[in-house]
C-alpha cells in the first residue's frame, strides 16, 4: 500500500490571493527549476481527482462558496496545505470587511506554509510534509 | 491454435505488453519534458503507479450524470485499443490476422478512444466537458480525415491504382522497395501524420480540450475520477503505442533481423525514438485557440496530405 503514495494528484484553489502565492506555486514550484515533480506529484484541472488541496488566498466573501463546493468535492482521504499567510491568518488583509478567512473555519488544515509569499523550497517542503500526513491518513482508514 | 490467439490478445503483441510499454512511455515523456525544461521530473514508473492508484480511489458520480454511460463509456475506447493491438502486424515481431482489410478497421477503431472521451464527458453534466466535448468534436472531424487520407494514399500507392488495404502487404512492399520515410513523395505525408498524432494525442498546441487548465479546467475528464479515469489513462497508453505501430507500418516497417527478440528491441527502440519525438515537440510549443486549432488543422496537414494523394496518383499513372 506505500506504493499508492508515491503518486499525490495536486489541486490548487485561489482563494483571493494577491496572486503572489499563485506565482510561487504554479510557476515557480512546478515548471522550471524547482520541481515538484520529482515527488511524483502531478497539478490536475479538477478536484476530483485530487489528493492534496493546496490553498492560496484569505478567503473571499466571493470565493467563499466555491472553496466549500471544491472541499465537498475532494475524495477521501485528502490533505490540506495552507499557502502563504493568507489562509492561515488573512494576512495583511485581516480585519478587512470582504474576508471571511481564515481557513480553519471551514476545514482543519493540515500543514501550514508560512511567509508572504513563500520561497519556493518552503512549498516543496510543505507538499513533502503532506505526503507523509497523507500516508498515514490511507493507513488509519484502512 | 486458440489458445495461441488468446496469448496474441490479452498478453504479448495486445494486451499486457502494450499496455505496460504504453504506461512506461507515457512516464518517459513526462521525464522528457522535464528534461527540456531543466528539472528532474518523475520516475520512470511514475504512470504506472498514478494508475494503480486511481484504482484504489472512490468513486464518485455527480448527481446530474447518466451514471451507466458515465462509468461505463471509458471501456469503450480501451476495449477498441486492444482489439486493434491484436489486429495489427508489428514489423518483424508478430504477423496480425491477416485479414485483407485492417486498414479500414484501423481507421474506424482509431476514432473510438475520442468517441468515449465525448460519450464520458456529454454524460457528465458538467458545463466544463459540454465545451470540451464540442471542441473535441470539431477538431475530429478535421483529423480523422487527415489520417483517411494518408492511408488511402499509401493504399493506392502500394496497389498501384488498386487500393490495397491489407496492412500486411504495405509493410512487405516497403521491405522490398525501401520504406516510404525515404520517397519524397511521402514527405507532406509524414508531416501531416505528426500533426494528426498530436491533435489526436491532445499534446500541444492542440491540448485544447483537455489540460488545459485556463479555460476548460480538466475537459471531459472534470469528473471523473478513480477507476474510470485510469481506464482513460490506460487507453492513452496503448493508443501511444498503436500510433507508433501506424507510423511504422505505413512509413519505417523495415526489420533488421529474423530474429524475433531483436527485431522486439529493434521496435521498442523505434517506439522510444517516436515518444521522445513528441515529446521534444510537446515541450517546445504553445497552445492553440479552438478557432486557432480548427483553422490550422483544416488547412496545413489536409493540404500536406492532399499533396501526397496527388502525388501517389500522379506517379501511379506514370506521370512522374
Ligand atoms: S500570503 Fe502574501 S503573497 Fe500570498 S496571497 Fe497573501 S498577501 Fe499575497
Amino acid at each position: 500500500m506505500s506504493i499508492i503514495t508515491r503518486s499525490p494528484f495536486l489541486f490548487r484553489i485561489n482563494t483571493g490571493s494577491c496572486n503572489g502565492c499563485d506565482v510561487e506555486l504554479a510557476t515557480t514550484a512546478m515548471i522550471p527549476r524547482y520541481d515538484v515533480e520529482r515527488l511524483g506529484c502531478r497539478y490536475t484541472g479538477s478536484p476530483k481527482h485530487a489528493d492534496i488541496l493546496l490553498v492560496t488566498g484569505p478567503i473571499t466573501a466571493r470565493s467563499k462558496p466555491y472553496l466549500l463546493e471544491v472541499l465537498d468535492e475532494l475524495p477521501n482521504p485528502f490533505v490540506v496545505v495552507a499557502v502563504g499567510t493568507c489562509p492561515t491568518s488573512c494576512g495583511i488583509f485581516r480585519d478587512s470587511y470582504s474576508i471571511e478567512g481564515p481557513l480553519e473555519r471551514y476545514v482543519k488544515v493540515d500543514v501550514n506554509v508560512p511567509g508572504c509569499p513563500p520561497r519556493p523550497q518552503a512549498i516543496i517542503d510543505g507538499v513533502a510534509k503532506a505526503l507523509e500526513i497523507w500516508k498515514e491518513k490511507i493507513r488509519n482508514q484502512k | 491454435m486458440l489458445s495461441a490467439n488468446i496469448i496474441h490478445f490479452l498478453i504479448f503483441p495486445g494486451g499486457l505488453f502494450a499496455l505496460c510499454l504504453g504506461v512506461f512511455m507515457l512516464s518517459l515523456e513526462r521525464i522528457v519534458v522535464a528534461r527540456l525544461q531543466g528539472r528532474v521530473g518523475p520516475p520512470i514508473y511514475q504512470n504506472f503507479i498514478d494508475v494503480i492508484k486511481l484504482f484504489n480511489k472512490e468513486i464518485l458520480v455527480p448527481k446530474n450524470a447518466k451514471e451507466a454511460v458515465f462509468i461505463y463509456s471509458p471501456l469503450i475506447g480501451f476495449a477498441g485499443m486492444l482489439a486493434m493491438l491484436y489486429f495489427i502486424p508489428i514489423p518483424g515481431v508478430y504477423e496480425g490476422t491477416n485479414v485483407n482489410s485492417d486498414l479500414i478497421v484501423l481507421i474506424y477503431v482509431m476514432a473510438l478512444p475520442a468517441i468515449a472521451h465525448i460519450l464520458g464527458g456529454g454524460a457528465s453534466s458538467s458545463p466544463y466537458a459540454a465545451i470540451a466535448v464540442n471542441r473535441e468534436l470539431k477538431l475530429m472531424l478535421v483529423y480523422e480525415m487527415v489520417f483517411v487520407i494518408i492511408s488511402f494514399s499509401v493504399a493506392i500507392y502500394v496497389g498501384g491504382g488498386d487500393a490495397v488495404f491489407s496492412l500486411k502487404k504495405i509493410m512487405e512492399y516497403q521491405q522490398l522497395h525501401g520504406s516510404f520515410l525515404f520517397d519524397w513523395k511521402f514527405w507532406p505525408a509524414v508531416i501531416a501524420f505528426v500533426v494528426f498524432v498530436l491533435a489526436t494525442l491532445e499534446l500541444p498546441p492542440f491540448q485544447i480540450a483537455h489540460h488545459n487548465d485556463a479555460d476548460v479546467m480538466d475537459g471531459f475528464l472534470i469528473e471523473h475520477s478513480s477507476i474510470p479515469l485510469a481506464i482513460y489513462e490506460m487507453t492513452d497508453a496503448m493508443k501511444i503505442i498503436l500510433l507508433s505501430i501506424v507510423f511504422q507500418i505505413f512509413f519505417f516497417p523495415i526489420a533488421i533481423t529474423d530474429d524475433l527478440i531483436i527485431n522486439l528491441i529493434w521496435f521498442i527502440l523505434k517506439t522510444v525514438v517516436f515518444v521522445m519525438f513528441f515529446s521534444f515537440l510537446h515541450a517546445i510549443l504553445p497552445s492553440f485557440r479552438i478557432d486557432q486549432g480548427f483553422k490550422f488543422l483544416l488547412i496545413v496537414p489536409t493540404a500536406l496530405s492532399l499533396i501526397t494523394l496527388i502525388l501517389v496518383i500522379l506517379s501511379v499513372k506514370g506521370l512522374i
